[in-house]
């Protein structure tokens, strides 16, 4: 395993930034380093997740040494033109508030490779619709921690369909009143229980669309 | 009639108040505040656990002091008495006494955190729903010092910038007053803590109605949910909130 692997793993930020700087600079091929060594080690991070060795502060502590390390990746990526495997949008529905949850699943998808467009929280159905026209998104994630509120959930893919765009994305819902009953109810795609699931699901989605 | 009313002690003075003022013969179990810590599945099962405890031969009705509370009521099944639960999505909706207004001011005041008496007096921390599902089994909502005892002191800084970042949506603290309350200390330390968080304070008038008609017996359905033996409850993303369903 990589010092690489192991700095996000272990959800050390700054020696996952000199470990990539490292292989970098020893020649490694930039695709390879985010295909062999740092989605590997995301996708360990959410193993061990969702077997409850890790919790939520572990996740992001190597979401955040994912990013850091990808962030001098990103820039010879795009000059190779690699292109990430999908792009998603997501936010906590409006009215709501409550982004931690959200944060997480966005952190964890970007570790999982995907681009992520992040509105942030509160969001109104037409920001939805508006980014995933200007973004050509694959995928809309849609959280929300109240029962009040998840009713916006609905009212966002029902925008979409009015904005003939519901077609051209995935929507996945979650958070914590949120079940597999109601994501199908509202005529979502899926739903996640967890971030690791959100990340497994959008990948299912996305590779069968 | 007899009832045994099953309550959460976010509401034990609210439902006191309603138990002294009913024609009926009521006896309380209180379940603790925490039970809404641990999510919708482990909340459900207390709950399923509170009215098995309850021996049927002693009473008509069991009564629930609580509301789909981010849909920990949901799949709670009534055995062979029903179930009577106001129709609200939390105990805000209750102490404002209805579904309707708390809607209206949710959706007129966004950013807003609710006290009440017993929210100051057995509310301890922010999280005041669901968020706390995570807190215990996953390190989520602990104090910067325990993070950085836990993680170190840059990891446990950027940690807890995460877990409180959304706390700086927030711009109101609303105390909904009941008249239950004995002095003026519990309005204080709501105005003490929007202070501290840079909140605008708000007081607003609660209502005991719905507590009123719910150990009155006056069950009309727009406000309550009847569930007969056998059934169970099930969420409705409408203003029915609630529904019974048959056993399937």
């Amino acid at each position: 395993m990589s010092e690489l692997h192991d700095a996000i793993l272990e959800g050390d930020a700054k020696a996952a930034v000199v470990a990539a700087e490292q292989a970098l600079q020893a020649g490694a091929d930039p695709l390879d380093l985010v295909q062999s060594h740092m989605v590997p080690a995301m996708d360990e991070v959410g193993r061990r997740f969702e077997c409850e060795e890790y919790f939520v502060p572990e996740l992001l502590l190597a979401a955040r040494a994912m990013k850091g390390a990808l962030a001098l990746i990103r820039p010879r990526l795009a000059a190779g033109g690699a292109e990430p495997s999908a792009r998603v949008v997501i936010g906590t529905v409006k009215g709501d508030l409550h982004d931690i949850g959200k944060n997480i699943v966005a952190s964890m998808l970007e570790g999982g490779g995907f681009e992520v467009i992040d509105l942030g929280a509160d969001v109104p159905p037409e920001k939805f619709v508006a980014a995933v026209k200007e973004k050509s998104a694959d995928l809309v994630c849609l959280s929300a921690l109240l029962t009040v509120t998840m009713l916006s959930m609905k009212t966002t893919i029902e925008a979409l369909r009015a904005a003939g765009v519901r077609e051209q994305v995935k929507v996945l819902v979650g958070g914590a009143p949120v079940t597999q009953h109601f994501a199908d109810q509202i005529g979502a795609d899926g739903y996640g229980e967890n971030a690791a699931a959100a990340v497994r699901l959008a990948r299912r989605l996305v590779a069968a669309a | 009639m007899r009832l045994k009313l099953i309550g959460c002690e976010i509401l034990f003075r609210e439902l006191c108040a309603a138990i002294a003022r009913s024609g009926n013969r009521v006896d309380v179990e209180f379940l603790p505040k925490g039970l809404h810590d641990v999510g919708k599945e482990e909340m459900r099962q207390s709950l399923q656990e509170a009215v098995d405890r309850v021996d049927a031969s002693q009473y008509e009705v069991i009564l629930l002091g609580y509301a789909l509370c981010g849909n920990g009521m949901a799949g709670l099944t009534a055995r062979s008495i029903p179930l009577v639960i106001p129709r609200a999505h939390d105990c805000i909706a209750l102490l404002m006494g209805s579904h309707e207004r708390y809607q209206e001011y949710f959706e007129n005041h966004p950013g807003v955190y609710f006290r009440s008496i017993g929210w100051v007096e057995r509310g301890q921390n922010l999280e005041q729903l669901s968020l706390e599902t995570t807190r215990k089994t996953s390190g989520v909502g602990g104090s910067l010092e325990e993070l950085i005892a836990r993680y170190g002191e840059e990891n446990g800084r950027y940690l807890y910038e995460e877990f409180t970042r959304y706390t700086r949506s927030y711009r109101q603290l609303t105390f909904i007053e009941t008249g239950l309350e004995p002095d003026k200390s519990f309005e204080r330390q709501a105005r003490e803590e929007a202070a501290r968080r840079g909140w605008r304070f708000e007081k607003i008038r609660g209502d005991l109605g719905l507590f009123e008609r719910l150990l009155a017996g006056r069950w009309n359905e727009q406000e309550f949910l009847v569930v007969p033996p056998g059934w169970r409850v099930a969420a409705r993303y409408d203003e029915d909130i609630m529904v019974a369903e048959p056993p399937s």
